[in-house]
């Protein structure tokens, strides 16, 4: 019974407030019927299985910066969460009873800065509206996709999804930031009046990198700025295989330290023989592919290829495919010929054109017949080696209920470190397995981390170095967010002592 | 293939949902919604995903049948964009489509008695008290032409829509230029496309059967539909439900006329210039793939210019006229007036489609004066010819 009226108690503050924010932003902007309530809930399926249902109190759709303020002072005032989202909203870290701000109505495209290398945006703007603005220009954006329309924003916050660069960590130049009292700052040079958002960091400290990654849990974005880069006059991709990733690890190393690619793949060989197919392609390959086995190619199939996008001038782009030969062969690889890569793998070369040659990555057939479990580690050179030999191995004992397993690494910050991914594709259904490759990633992160020096994209919170910084961001949490208002089921291990 | 039918069987396929919103939009570089609903509110429910996700809450019982989700579910104009978009449940081993998930839900609610009032109701009233939705629509082949001998025979189908009479006439006067004999099925009552569409399940069977016993022994001769509903049910939906059903031959009238004006057998008389744009029916489009006959007939008809439409060919935007739900107010008429909007950009002087849905739903907003810019190609080739 107290439940109940807790429960009662629960239902009449939150019915208070969502009329008090229709009021004071419009009623169209504010949701609370059921239908949309329960589709942004957390429901058990496929992406995660053990997800617990939650389902939150409304779901905002604001249309002005001045639209999120009123929510967060009604969310202040009633102590309510707030859930802030973009266009792709893949996993919703909704609390039971939370707002969700779903910003893509917000969707204007501010400012292109062909000068500086700039795009200003609002949090709505989806990556295939930036990139189809940015034709004709003569620039380019870094930042990939992840999924489908996903924002920008998202993609520039998420370090491992940049398509175009190796040579940042972070695309994000600058951020408007509204904080849960209403604090409106930019972290970047447009504090001050009338500067364009070209540095990211001066005078003052980064907070910039405060609020990427923090998931919603310090402040809101309003707008942003990331790099753009220009598009040279030649841009073209460049292929080469190797039996091992260790090789092919040294080859983008030696690449990327000479300064040659823009950007580097290296994929396993099950990636590159189903990405990005289509859904018929994904039919007849992928049956054949689950027949084999991840650590052993078919004879003559490179185990990893390493795809590189190169650009500049003519003669520039000529020089550098020489190199890329010569590295290769350094490597123990070889450098794969345009003509061959065309006729052996046609699907992964017009992806590829389509990504580096066209500008216009867009995302192709996923393999949904199952659904993507893996995990995520950034490592040194030398360790990323050793974390994928752990993985191949770990991943290939699941059984055959985990394949297809793919792989694939991108060096970042010239090469200073790589990031990993590794994934296995059960069935749908198949939750036994999805719960098993689950459990054996949180295993894998934590090995990786202990043997191997990889540092998880997800914290586990357990060394005593990450409680203590943890610590610090949770003071900081505290002090921006004394309600603690902002997405609290995500930032639940940061706020002790809170309500 | 089995039909997807319950709740169970479409669980799946809803699981595969990423939230990633790439349902609702066009290709790039538009990057355009396509998604009706999605097109009237931008918002994760509604669209494809939206749905999906409400077929695994009603799953999960996180939510119960109501009017509400009937209203909901019947006011997707069941386009087919979001399948066609959708890049992860196509590879899906069950071969179940976010359509078939908004069709099971309508069908749930129905079988709950929720339904949404005005043409729903009606519809489902009638069937109800006639088993059927049928209408005999006076379609009558002269002699001249009919033959029953003939390897191709018209499927002519009941006549729901205010256009049909119209399409009909003009249908009727181009068989007889092009000459050649045919033969006429009429169907009994509805072919089941409306049944299905709606949620209407318990009549759909026995019509179904009712009409492929009546098919059955023309198998071997090619149907030609008007009604791309019609035949895209017939051809990919009764292979679900009918163990002995075989596939037929079919073609759309669109396409016996671009074989017509190609043979020469049809010929385009000289008249003034005129500007047209064609609208792709979804289902002769997105349904059946047929994107090219309709384009060839209007590049066979001299001072025909086509301009397109911005969204057009799978990527096409529907007129809103299967949209029975309110529970976004006045969302069909609002989907055909944005694609008349667009209709407008183009400067054209005809807005044509090839589908008596379409060609309906577009009158039906058009302002009075410009009513008559809204022409079936059936009809401007008959006035051209």
């Amino acid at each position: 019974m107290v439940t109940k009226t807790k429960t009662k108690t629960v239902q009449n503050v939150n019915q208070a407030a969502c009329q008090e924010l229709k009021k004071a932003i419009g009623a169209e902007k504010v949701r609370d019927d059921e239908i949309t309530l329960v589709t942004h809930g957390r429901i058990n399926h496929g992406f995660d299985p053990s997800m617990p249902f939650h389902m939150p109190s409304m779901v905002v759709f604001p249309e002005t910066r001045e639209d999120v303020v009123e929510t967060l002072k009604i969310a202040n005032k009633y102590k309510i969460s707030v859930n802030p989202v973009g266009i792709a909203q893949m996993a919703i870290p909704t609390a039971e009873g939370d707002i969700i701000l779903d910003q893509r109505h917000r969707d204007k495209i501010i400012e292109i800065n062909t000068d500086s290398g700039y795009a200003v945006l609002e949090p709505g703007v989806s990556h295939d509206k930036l990139t189809s603005t940015l034709r004709g220009t003569g620039f380019k954006c870094e930042v990939g996709t992840m999924t489908g329309s996903a924002t920008v924003l998202a993609g520039g916050l998420t370090g491992g999804s940049k398509s175009f660069s190796n040579r940042h960590l972070s695309s994000i130049l600058d951020l408007e930031v509204v904080l849960p009292d209403v604090t409106i700052f930019n972290t970047g040079s447009s504090m001050f009046p009338g500067v364009g958002p070209h540095v990211r960091a001066r005078p003052y400290a980064d907070l910039a990198g405060l609020f990427t990654g923090s998931n919603g849990t310090l402040g809101v974005i309003t707008r942003f700025a990331v790099r753009l880069h220009p598009v040279n006059e030649v841009s073209r991709v460049h292929v080469a295989g190797f039996s091992n990733f260790s090789d092919a690890v040294d080859y983008v190393k030696d690449l990327v330290n000479h300064n040659i690619p823009e950007h580097c793949i290296i994929w396993n060989w099950h990636m590159y023989h189903t990405w990005p197919l289509d859904s018929e392609g994904m039919k007849t390959v992928m049956p054949e592919i689950l027949k084999m086995d991840i650590r052993k190619p078919p004879e003559g199939t490179p185990y990893s290829m390493v795809t590189s996008f190169l650009s500049g001038y003519e003669e520039q782009v000529e020089f550098y495919e020489k190199m890329c030969v010569k590295i290769a062969l350094k490597c123990h690889g070889r450098a794969y010929p345009r003509e061959e890569v065309e006729k052996r793998w046609p699907q992964t070369m017009a992806g590829l054109k389509q990504q580096y040659e066209d500008y216009s990555y867009r995302e192709g057939t996923h393999w949904a017949r199952g659904r993507w479990s893996g995990f995520v580690v950034f490592a040194e050179p030398k360790d990323i080696k050793e974390v994928e030999k752990l993985a191949v191995k770990e991943f290939a004992e699941l059984g055959p209920r985990a394949r297809p397993i793919n792989n694939y690494a991108h060096p970042f910050d010239y090469g200073r470190t790589f990031l990993f991914r590794y994934a296995g594709f059960p069935e749908t259904d198949d939750v036994e397995t999805r719960m098993k490759i689950g459990k054996k990633t949180m295993e894998l992160c934590a090995l990786a981390l202990k043997k191997y020096r990889a540092v998880p994209i997800r914290g586990m919170g357990e060394s005593e170095g990450e409680k203590a910084y943890l610590d610090v961001l949770g003071r900081i949490k505290k002090a921006l967010d004394p309600n603690n208002i902002l997405n609290r089921a995500a930032g639940a291990g940061l706020y002790k002592g809170g309500r | 293939m089995k039909l997807a039918a319950t709740l169970e069987d479409v669980k799946a396929a809803s699981s595969t949902c990423l939230r990633c919103s790439w349902c609702a939009y066009g290709p790039w570089p538009e990057n355009l919604p396509l998604c009706p609903i999605y097109s009237r509110f931008p918002s994760f429910t509604f669209s494809g995903g939206g749905f999906l996700f409400l077929a695994l809450a009603l799953l999960e019982g996180k939510i119960e049948f109501s009017q509400s989700i009937a209203d909901f579910a019947f006011s997707c104009s069941s386009c087919n964009a979001c399948d066609t978009k959708c890049n992860v449940i196509h590879s899906h081993k069950s071969h179940v489509y976010i359509l078939d998930a908004i069709r099971v839900m309508r069908r749930e609610a129905v079988k709950r008695g929720f339904i949404p009032d005005g043409v729903a109701r009606k519809i489902y009233d009638e069937v109800k008290k006639t088993g059927d939705y049928g209408r005999a629509n006076g379609f009558k082949l002269p002699d001249k032409i009919r033959s029953d001998n003939a390897n191709t025979v018209f499927f002519t189908e009941c006549a729901h829509s205010k256009s049909r009479k119209g399409i009909a006439e003009a249908t009727i006067n181009l068989l007889e230029k092009i000459g050649s004999p045919v033969g006429q099925f009429a169907e009994k009552g509805c072919c089941g496309s409306t049944l299905y569409d709606f949620g209407f399940w318990d009549e759909l069977e026995p019509l179904v059967k009712a009409n492929w016993a009546k098919m059955k022994p023309m198998k071997g001769k090619k149907f030609v539909f008007f009604d791309p509903h019609c035949q895209e049910f017939i051809v990919k939906r009764y292979p679900e439900i009918l163990p002995d059903f075989s596939p037929i031959k079919n073609q759309h009238f669109s396409q016996l006329l671009a074989d017509a004006f190609k043979g020469g057998r049809l010929k385009s008389k000289n008249s003034g210039k005129i500007k047209v744009s064609y609208h792709d029916p979804c289902y002769l489009g997105r349904g059946l793939g047929i994107f090219d006959a309709p384009r060839e007939v209007v590049g066979a008809l001299k001072g025909v210019e086509l301009v397109e439409m911005v969204r057009n060919r799978e990527n096409s935007f529907c007129c809103g006229a299967r949209t029975l739900g309110d529970y976004v107010p006045n969302l069909s008429e609002d989907t055909a007036r944005e694609r008349i909007k667009e209709f407008e950009v183009t400067g054209a002087d005809l807005l044509i489609t090839a589908c008596p849905y379409c060609k309906d739903q577009f009158q039906r907003v058009m302002p009075a004066k410009d009513k008559t810019r809204v022409k079936d190609m059936t009809e401007l080739v008959d006035e051209r010819t």
